[in-house]
């Protein structure tokens, strides 16, 4: 075999790299640099002008709380209900179990924007079945308007995110689960400790990594996670539920202006870098399970 | 003699790879939003031009009408796009201006085209000196009452802002007697930018005041009337609980389900209203009349003006084929092929004088109320930053308002400044 022939078989590879990722990234970070706007084309350079304007802007900072919240409370809750259903399944409560781990897993394989839509239906104020349910058993007199209301808005949208994620932390959890020795139980049991403290001191110290892993990809993924906002709320209502990458979107194809757009999904991609270094430190530290 | 097969079929296979037109000119025409009926016209008008014009080829591309400023933007700007293109008209000012759209005026049949349409219509195609379209589908913002309701409740449909609080209210109760409020008296379109400040703008245009001055320097819409405006909405939410909670979060569809469910009174629509309700409930009855005004100039009702929006048929200002661009726009906007408008429901108005003034014309449900309606009706004002006033701007603060965050003076305070800034800074 020639020296070049691997460089050539990676050339397609590379090439393919260089053209939707590289490329794609630099003219981003060219374009943050510089007044940009798609019906005057490519202004002067502005230097961090367009970093300036976005810290300036209100709506980033309320933009970025949101996302912050949306991040963190969505992921937390959702590994709580991926822990829970997690240990339900790992008790293996004859086949229903499996049958169960089906159902569990559905919101995983279901595409963003159909469940978007579906939970944008599910909560309408007047045709909504979550409303008509509430009001069935008396929970509630009327309606509540739960997307068109600003106190609420986000709240719903991080209760769908949390209803997507939790299958995947639940399925972490269970391989986390499966993969503690029955010894350490075993003696647990002879030193006659409760459930309880079973759970405590020996399966929650097991899935501390697992636990760990799944956090900083359930934010990763959370920060940068467009589709679920933008269907359900588009931001909405008032900018109640903005969160950055609707942000992005926002600036660059509502306002029309692409230097600050730019700038803004760099300062994303920035800590998206920042928290994906701590993931792959996390994970390398793991070592194979 | 061994090689002319193989050279027949290589020449064969290089015509096959090169594509496009065949002895002529091809012309892309996109073609956005649109009712299926309205498609399915765009796209037999468009083979019947192939058929009738042997050196032009358009093919012809469906764009969603909610990706149309996106598309437009990256497309126009990078210097491509399509060579004809259906738009809002108020895009004459925005992207005419910018050099976008070709100037039709420099055609030089342009005065005898210029005579197919009704003026006020063609008016709003113009930004300065130039006109940058042919006008197609007017649109004029009416109250839609829901006439089920209306009877049920004795009362006619409001001509003041005084009746139109009053029916909101009346009509805002509890119809099955469980002790909660299940129909409301106004629905708002609240979930959509554009949407809203097409249907608070009505309101400002009625009350006889201007959204910018006559030179589009400055912001004009922060009057005290143009307070109360905004303020009578505030009443109505705050107030009168009359306007559907949930509507900040409301798209077309939901009005349209509200309102065929009997769930809503009124809501302040266009002419397509009359096709999405037969769609979801045939046969549905409303009264269309134009948007209450002001107490104190009842006097004026028939004349005063609400918004007027519209279609236009532009051409791409950088297409190397104008002659057969505009022939094609000619083709598309003619008197024959206006009268599509006439004899389907297309959600529009037609726009040339031979249609809206044919025998036809007059048989059509509540055309002459449009055609009245349109005859003193105004679009946004010709200024490139005003799309982005009213999405970006009006719409915000207002629903701000409403909601009850700050008051209608300090929203409109805030609105004002900041579409003032946008003036300022120029396009």
């Amino acid at each position: 075999m020639k020296r070049s022939t691997p460089y050539f078989l990676l050339f397609p590879a590379l090439l393919f790299t260089i053209v939707v990722l590289v490329y794609p990234l630099l003219q981003n970070l060219h374009n943050s640099l510089r007044r940009v706007s798609l019906i005057r084309g490519m202004g002067d350079w502005s230097g961090l002008l367009n970093y300036e304007r976005v810290f300036q802007d209100s709506l980033f900072w309320l933009a970025f709380q949101n996302t912050v919240l949306y991040a963190s409370v969505g992921t937390m809750l959702a590994l709580g209900v991926g822990l829970a259903f997690a240990l339900l399944l790992n008790m293996k409560i004859g086949r229903i179990t499996n049958i169960m781990g089906f159902l569990y897993t559905v919101p995983w394989v279901i595409s963003p924007v159909v469940a978007g839509f579906a939970w944008k239906w599910l909560l309408n104020d007047n045709f909504g079945i979550i409303n008509h349910w509430l009001i069935s058993l008396s929970i509630v007199t009327e309606g509540i308007t739960w997307l068109g209301d600003p106190t609420t808005a986000l709240l719903c949208v991080i209760v769908a995110r949390v209803w997507q994620f939790y299958p995947f932390a639940m399925v972490m959890f269970l391989a986390g689960l499966q993969a503690i020795p029955e010894e350490q139980y075993e003696a647990a049991a002879v030193d006659g400790a409760s459930t309880a403290r079973k759970f405590i001191h020996i399966t929650l110290p097991n899935l501390r990594s697992v636990a760990i892993v799944l956090l900083l990809l359930g934010v990763i993924w959370s920060f940068n996670d467009f589709n679920m906002v933008f269907v359900m709320t588009r931001g909405g209502p008032i900018h109640a539920s903005m969160v950055l990458p609707v942000l992005v979107r926002e600036f660059s194809f509502v306002q029309f202006d692409l230097g600050k757009g730019s700038a803004l999904s760099m300062l994303i991609f920035g800590t998206l870098i920042v928290l994906s270094v701590i993931y792959l430190r996390v994970v390398s530290k793991r070592g194979p399970a | 003699m061994r090689h002319v097969p193989k050279t027949l079929l290589l020449t064969a296979l290089l015509s096959l790879c090169c594509g496009g037109p065949r002895n002529g000119v091809e012309l892309q025409l996109w073609n956005f939003g649109g009712t299926p009926k309205m498609i399915e016209w765009v796209r037999a008008r468009a083979d019947s031009f192939n058929a009738s014009h042997a050196m032009v080829r358009v093919v012809q591309s469906q764009k969603s009408w909610n990706m149309i400023r996106e598309l437009l933007y990256a497309n126009l700007g990078a210097g491509t796009g399509p060579d004809v293109m259906n738009v809002h008209a108020n895009y004459a000012a925005e992207f005419g201006g910018a050099g976008f759209f070709y100037p039709l005026n420099t055609f030089h049949d342009f005065q005898e085209v210029k005579s197919w349409f009704e003026p006020h219509m063609l008016e709003s195609t113009r930004y300065g000196d130039n006109y940058y379209g042919l006008p197609c589908s007017a649109i004029a913002f009416t109250l839609i009452c829901n006439k089920a309701m209306f009877d049920a409740a004795g009362i006619a449909p409001p001509r003041t802002w005084s009746e139109f609080r009053r029916a909101a209210k009346l009509l805002t109760r509890d119809s099955d007697g469980d002790g909660t409020i299940d129909q409301w008296g106004l629905v708002l379109l609240g979930g959509d930018r554009g949407g809203f400040s097409y249907r608070f703008a009505p309101f400002l245009y009625r009350a006889g005041m201007n959204i910018l001055s006559d030179d589009l320097r400055r912001v004009e819409f922060n009057t005290p009337v143009g307070i109360q405006a905004l303020q009578l909405f505030v009443d109505m939410h705050q107030v009168d609980h009359s306007i559907t909670p949930g509507f900040l979060a409301y798209q077309h569809s939901e009005i349209n389900d509200l309102f065929c469910s009997n769930k809503v009174a009124m809501c302040i629509e266009g002419p397509w209203f009359r096709s999405l309700v037969e769609q979801k409930s045939a046969g549905k009855e409303f009264y269309t009349v134009p948007v209450p005004v002001p107490d104190n100039l009842l006097d004026q009702y028939d004349t005063l003006p609400t918004l007027q929006d519209m279609v236009m048929y532009a051409i791409n200002g950088n297409t190397k084929h104008p002659h057969e661009a505009w022939e094609l726009v000619k083709y598309f906007r003619s008197c024959e092929a206006d009268m599509f408008w006439i004899t389907e429901e297309l959600g529009a108005v037609a726009t040339t004088t031979a249609a809206l003034h044919c025998p036809q014309a007059a048989l059509k449900e509540n055309l002459s109320i449009y055609i009245h309606e349109l005859k003193h009706a105004r679009p946004w004002p010709p200024h490139p930053g005003i799309i982005s006033i009213a999405n970006n701007v009006i719409t915000p603060w207002c629903q701000k308002a409403i909601v009850g965050e700050i008051s209608a003076e300090v929203a409109m305070r805030a609105a004002a400044a900041e579409a003032q800034e946008i003036i300022d800074r120029g396009p």
